[in-house]
């Protein structure tokens, strides 16, 4: 399979180093570039079975933004976007995007795993156009320059995250779509629930200037448990397979 | 382990929080003299009792208001600041002529 060059696009994630060092295999999800695997360490088809055990995946280089203010749930409503009622749930929309409301003014939306949906894009544009002249406050926040992504999947998860989070995130406590924001290896973090078909998923956001140390953290915690990072291609047939 | 609850995110370690000073009811800007606003701003009145204080949640970077008891270290409730600022505040500087 031929692999792209990261260094032949305008971004690449701050853990670049790592998979390279990784010997990752970068693949291209709507011109943004992501590792599909690791190369020599595990095939695909390991990889889905590593993902619905334990495995951590860098998503960093996929689109996200956020909203912040008195005026932005209602602008993003007028947008077709449809809000979770509550603070701290995420709501999935028809086009495959996140919503997330992280409090009663201040809403993140990160793009679909396989980069499909322009919602990002297409609300960045808006916003530019329609804030000029919105009477309330709407505040554009540019979380893909501010926070990392990376997501966490695997029946072990909840059980790997209690060595290193204050949160009960077992499923029984903390199900699909609910957020917390809290510390995380104590680093502040927004970790959002979010089930990648029938397996647990869990999406970390946080100051994107220590993802390293987080990385290195979270595969610390879960060495214990036999985890690995993984590429996206394997986190794209957990839901492609559910 | 100290807790304190967050009214957006509920309970949570205290360190997850950073003290923000002192609450007290904001003078005018437009009107109040430079030594009433350097009150505001800087002194805290350091009251030995039932006290108001900003906290912020850092994990959300969510600001909100505690009663405390600053004798017994008691906190009485927290709420969102909304309770008291229902609207922006806009700092417009008088106009002086040039």
């Amino acid at each position: 399979m031929a692999t792209l060059d990261p260094t032949s696009v305008k971004r690449r994630s701050p853990l670049n180093q790592r998979h390279v060092t990784s010997h990752a295999l970068f693949k291209e999800f709507g011109g943004n570039l992501l590792v599909g695997h690791y190369g020599d360490i595990k095939s695909i088809q390991e990889e889905y079975s590593q993902a619905q055990m334990l495995a951590i995946c860098d998503l960093s280089t996929l689109p996200r933004l956020g909203f912040k203010g008195p005026g932005a749930p209602s602008w993003l409503e007028t947008q077709k976007l449809k809000l979770p009622t509550l603070p701290n749930t995420a709501k999935c929309q028809h086009t495959g995007s996140l919503v997330a409301k992280l409090s009663d003014q201040e809403v993140l939306i990160l793009s679909d795993i396989f980069a499909l949906s322009n919602d990002v894009a297409t609300l960045s544009h808006k916003a530019e156009i329609d804030h000029q002249n919105y009477d309330k406050q709407t505040y554009i926040l540019p979380r893909g320059d501010s926070h990392c992504w990376l997501a966490v999947t695997g029946t072990q998860a909840s059980e790997m995250f209690s060595k290193i989070c204050g949160i009960d995130l077992r499923s029984h406590k903390f199900a699909h779509g609910d957020i917390a924001q809290t510390s995380v290896a104590k680093t502040n973090a927004v970790v959002i629930r979010n089930d990648l078909g029938s397996t647990p998923g869990f999406y970390i956001l946080s100051d994107i200037s220590g993802v390293e140390f987080l990385w290195d953290c979270l595969l610390d915690a879960m060495q214990e448990y036999g985890g690995c990072p993984v590429g996206v291609s394997a986190l794209q047939r957990l839901i492609k397979s559910s | 382990m100290k807790l304190l609850t967050c009214p957006l995110n509920g309970k949570r370690n205290i360190s997850e929080f950073t003290y923000g000073g002192e609450y007290h009811v904001m003078p005018d800007h437009r009107t109040s003299s430079a030594r009433d606003w350097a009150e505001h701003v800087f002194f805290h009145d350091n009251v030995a009792g039932l006290v108001t204080e900003w906290w912020c949640h850092s994990a959300s970077s969510f600001w909100f208001l505690a009663e405390r008891n600053t004798i017994t270290d008691e906190v009485i409730r927290t709420f969102k600041a909304d309770e008291i600022y229902q609207q922006r505040v806009e700092f417009t500087a008088p106009e002086t002529e040039v």
